[in-house]
């Protein structure tokens, strides 16, 4: 083990390491925004709506990301349409984490008791209102946890940006081993990255978690 | 699980949702533009640049020094879109995608150094040579076990998967009088990383990935002379379709080569300066 082979890289991870951030959230804004559309259109009445619903959920959540990645960028290609690379990697995450968010999104509304919404109907709010006063604050604070898990899980993903050629932690972490033939020293140097955003994610979880609570109670 | 009904959203909210998810799909497509199916030559030199790709991960032809491309590729490149006039501009890709990305037009040429083989050569339109790609072996240092190829029988050799080199080993140990186990691994840096480990006796590749591998770590590795396959030469490769482009990269190639430029690139990245030939030879695997 020579650290100072992790030290002549940091540079070099520190810029990957920012690509993997800025990538990875892109990817996960636009997937909760996505998310959120895909889970109203799976609690919606209508059949059909909650149909097309749920089959962007299977299909998105069915085929693994890698292969996802490879079609947008290369296979549409055949067709005509060139996605460029950091469209294809940030589209990718972002359609594939709104299936998962999506999921998440709707656990939570579906958790929070029943009997609210009707107590808010009784009490006359309008059918918006009931949303947006009664089930969307509950159903927020409860989906918290399970969707830092996913922000984690499409960080670490992330790497699999690398098969549309963009240099993010992992694909820069086997540049760093190749050009050293120091491969445990590159990878620990990578894994530390990854470890030291993701504890600052789940931080902020916990954070997001405490605000939530009703009346701002620790 | 069960579903909300009374307090689900109207017909008219998840129209405008699905309208909205629509705007954001088209959105992501929005850079798109149609390939091009002109003259590939014109096209390039219209652009100013020449787009390639290549894996940076395979010394000393492409090295990504803490982000700076390096490497014997890098240099004759340069040269050789300085000859055709044009910008040369480089991309990072795995190795699987490297081939499948040349065939979507994602770039003009690939200057990862590819074997000619006999398959290949009815997909791709290869270069003249730019390297030697004979395949060899590398063995631990303190190894006394291996002196030559031969040695290997009865013993766990590594290489890279889908490489020629893994290919000529294949043929070379089914002669052997004892089997050998070939394992194949998603990049060469694992198996040099397992060789160090002791887990596999020797590690398959050319002759000058090797020779620079144990430049690198000489107390590590040490090549195992000769280098055992048929005499066989890296080139880059474009498509089939785009004669007018190779043809002008060999021409620029060639004249690299005369005036000496080429032997100094060999001696800076191989030690040694060696000839290749002035023709796409006729593949002998």
């Amino acid at each position: 083990m020579q650290p100072q082979v992790i030290l002549r890289s940091f540079g070099y991870l520190t810029q990957a390491a920012g690509v993997t951030i800025a990538v990875s959230f892109a990817g996960i804004a636009i997937g909760f925004f996505i998310g959120a559309l895909i889970c109203a259109a799976r609690v919606s009445r209508r059949g059909w709506v909650a149909r097309l619903g749920a089959a962007y959920v299977s299909v998105f959540r069915g085929v693994p990301l890698l292969v996802q990645l490879l079609f947008i960028y290369y296979f549409l290609a055949e067709f005509g349409l060139d996605v460029p690379a950091v469209v294809a990697a940030v589209g990718g995450l972002a359609l594939s984490s709104a299936a998962y968010q999506a999921e998440i999104l709707r656990g939570a509304v579906n958790a929070v008791p029943r009997g609210q919404a009707e107590a808010a109907a009784a009490l006359g709010f309008a059918n918006l209102d009931v949303w947006r006063r009664v089930l969307l604050p509950q159903a927020l604070r409860i989906s918290v946890p399970p969707l830092i898990n996913e922000f984690i899980l499409l960080l670490k993903a992330s790497s699999l940006v690398s098969v549309v050629g963009i240099a993010e932690l992992t694909r820069v972490s086997m540049n760093i081993a190749s050009m050293t033939y120091r491969p445990l020293e590159a990878y620990v140097g990578g894994g530390l990255f990854y470890l030291a955003i993701n504890l600052t994610l789940a931080g902020f979880g916990a954070l997001a978690e405490r605000r939530l609570m009703p009346n701002g109670a620790p | 699980m069960m579903r909300s009904d009374r307090f689900s959203m109207t017909r008219r909210e998840a129209f405008k949702a699905g309208l909205a998810a629509a705007v954001a799909c088209g959105g992501l497509f929005g850079g798109a533009r149609l390939a091009l199916a002109d003259d590939a030559l014109a096209e390039v030199k219209k652009r100013g640049v020449l787009t390639t790709a290549t894996e940076m991960q395979f010394p000393p032809f492409d090295i990504s020094d803490n982000g700076t491309y390096k490497g014997l590729d890098r240099d004759l490149i340069d040269a050789v879109a300085k000859e055709m006039g044009v910008k040369a501009s480089y991309l990072d890709l795995p190795w699987t995608s490297v081939l499948p990305g040349l065939e979507a037009k994602k770039f003009d040429l690939c200057i990862a150094p590819v074997t000619i083989t006999k398959e290949r050569m009815k997909r791709y339109a290869f270069t003249v040579p730019i390297a030697d790609a004979t395949a060899a072996l590398m063995k631990r240092a303190n190894d006394a076990s291996i002196t030559k190829p031969d040695d290997i029988a009865g013993k766990t050799v590594g290489g890279q998967k889908g490489t020629s080199q893994v290919e000529q080993l294949k043929a070379f140990a089914a002669k052997l009088p004892k089997p050998v186990e070939v394992k194949e691994y998603v990049d060469n840096n694992q198996s040099y990383a397992d060789l160090a480990a002791g887990r596999i006796d020797a590690s398959v590749n050319s002759l000058p990935n090797l020779a620079y591998a144990a430049q690198q770590r000489p107390d590590t590795f040490s090549v195992v002379l000769p280098p055992f396959g048929q005499p066989t030469y890296f080139s880059w490769v474009g498509r089939l379709d785009d004669k007018s482009l190779i043809d002008a990269v060999n021409a620029a190639i060639l004249k690299v080569e005369a005036d000496g430029t080429m032997a100094e690139m060999q001696k800076r990245w191989f030690g040694q300066s060696m000839d290749l030939p002035k023709t796409v030879p006729e593949p002998a695997i």
